[in-house]
């Protein structure tokens, strides 16, 4: 769990160009969009391609991707419980 | 109505966006087929999280008509104008790259979205947070000039007070390595200043992001005047070429009356002889100047070449390098610019003091 959080926490940065950031400024925990990273709609599109083409993820409707996108944990742990390209 | 250049600002291969507006020294490249512009600091001007998804030419491209409005001391203007000819190149190849590579699934949307050719203008206006006339022009060789037209237009029409316009082509590999293959650039490494020294075919690769600020009320920022430039395509010969510049001057200056021509030689000699056999018919005796070897060859290249003459203008002086045949020796109150990309699009522009 703690490698895949680090690799997502990476993934992110790499995916959405956030340069002033490194990883360890990244919580888990906190909320992806508005009041943790400040992220937006453009980015919850860049974030549900990374997830399909990285992990097989496959987000259906806008309220499964609320769910999946709050947090990178919330990330990890739908990758843990039916992602495909994680061991 | 006279149309005042009341600011401008070129990020170019140059360091005419960081104080050295006309070079005196500039940057000789040793170039292999292209020269690219210096890079500003963007994060003087764009918030890091705005600036992430931006591509290389709406980043310098915010940064110069941000510094533009600086330089003319201007608020927010009544139009927001671009010429470009191939626009957000760096984005709509990344895009495609991915629809090729992904079999047109799992699409990335910012590359897709910065791609159009209008990007540029939302971005300054998003930026700046200006709600007025917003338009982008396209037509390949002629596209600066044609936003320049809208521009005069608008401000004749009293439509708007100020007009922000701007000029801008990014480089990209791919499209380097594209057009290369077309002929276009010297096979063989180069010095940029030595540039018109290499008689041979191709020319020198280059881009920039050039903006002004145009107004209908001449202000104490004002430093020239410019006229509504003329485009004619695909001249038949050198007499009908020399018509249509003969039309021009007489529309826009009296007789006798230019000091300088600043013309777009770009090394390649089929591209120069056009200049040089239009020299002897109409230009006898008038003082020369080039611009090109400081910017490269690119669609919007006429953009620099209007900041380069409105800079002559207010300095009264020619830099040494870009000298043909000598400076002019009196004032200099008129400079005709005279343009064209492969004898396809020719474009006349005119400036004078004010």
């Amino acid at each position: 769990m703690e490698k895949l959080v680090q690799t997502l926490k990476e993934e992110i940065i790499e995916a959405l160009n956030l340069v002033e950031m490194v990883p360890e400024d990244i919580n888990e925990e906190a909320p992806l969009f508005v009041d943790g990273l400040g992220l937006d709609s453009i980015d919850a599109l860049e974030l549900t391609v990374l997830l399909e083409k990285k992990y097989g993820i496959k987000i259906k409707t806008a309220e499964e991707g609320k769910k999946i996108l709050y947090s990178v944990k919330s990330m990890a742990d739908c990758i843990i419980a039916g992602g495909k390209a994680w061991d | 109505m006279k149309i005042f250049i009341n600011g401008q600002s070129a990020i170019s291969p140059q360091e005419t966006f960081t104080g050295n507006s006309l070079p005196d020294n500039p940057v000789n490249y040793s170039a292999n087929g292209f020269i690219k512009c210096i890079e500003p600091s963007v994060r003087e001007y764009i918030d890091p999280m705005t600036a992430r998804r931006m591509s290389r030419i709406i980043r310098f491209g915010v940064c110069s008509a941000i510094q533009c409005l600086r330089n003319a001391d201007a608020g927010n203007p009544g139009a927001i104008i671009t010429g470009t000819g191939l626009g957000c190149l760096d984005d709509t190849e990344k895009f495609l790259r991915t629809m090729h590579n992904n079999e047109e699934k799992l699409l990335n949307p910012t590359p897709f979205i910065q791609s159009t050719h209008n990007t540029l203008s939302s971005a300054i206006a998003i930026i700046i947070g200006c709600n007025s006339y917003n338009s982008t022009y396209v037509h390949r060789g002629g596209s600066f000039e044609n936003a320049l037209t809208d521009a005069i237009l608008l401000l004749r029409e009293n439509s708007a007070e100020n007009v922000l316009v701007g000029g801008v082509d990014e480089l990209t590999d791919t499209s380097f390595n594209i057009t290369s293959r077309l002929g276009f650039w010297k096979r063989e490494p180069v010095e940029s200043l030595r540039l018109l020294d290499y008689k041979g075919r191709g020319s020198l690769a280059g881009e920039g992001m050039t903006f002004f600020l145009l107004s209908n009320v001449k202000n104490e920022r004002s430093f020239a005047v410019t006229e509504m430039p003329e485009l004619f395509h695909k001249p038949a010969d050198a007499a009908a070429s020399e018509e249509k510049i003969r039309s021009f001057i007489s529309r826009t200056c009296q007789e006798g009356s230019i000091d300088l021509v600043l013309m777009g030689l770009n090394g390649d000699i089929s591209n120069d002889e056009i200049y040089h056999n239009l020299s002897g018919r109409l230009f006898s005796g008038i003082p020369r100047a080039y611009y090109k070897h400081l910017c490269g060859e690119y669609d919007t290249s006429s953009a620099f070449a209007m900041f380069i003459a409105a800079e002559i203008i207010r300095n009264q002086t020619v830099p040494r390098v870009m000298q043909l045949d000598g400076g002019p020796a009196g004032k200099i109150r008129n400079v005709l610019i005279y343009n064209h990309q492969r004898n396809n699009i020719h474009s006349l522009m005119l400036l004078s003091g004010c």
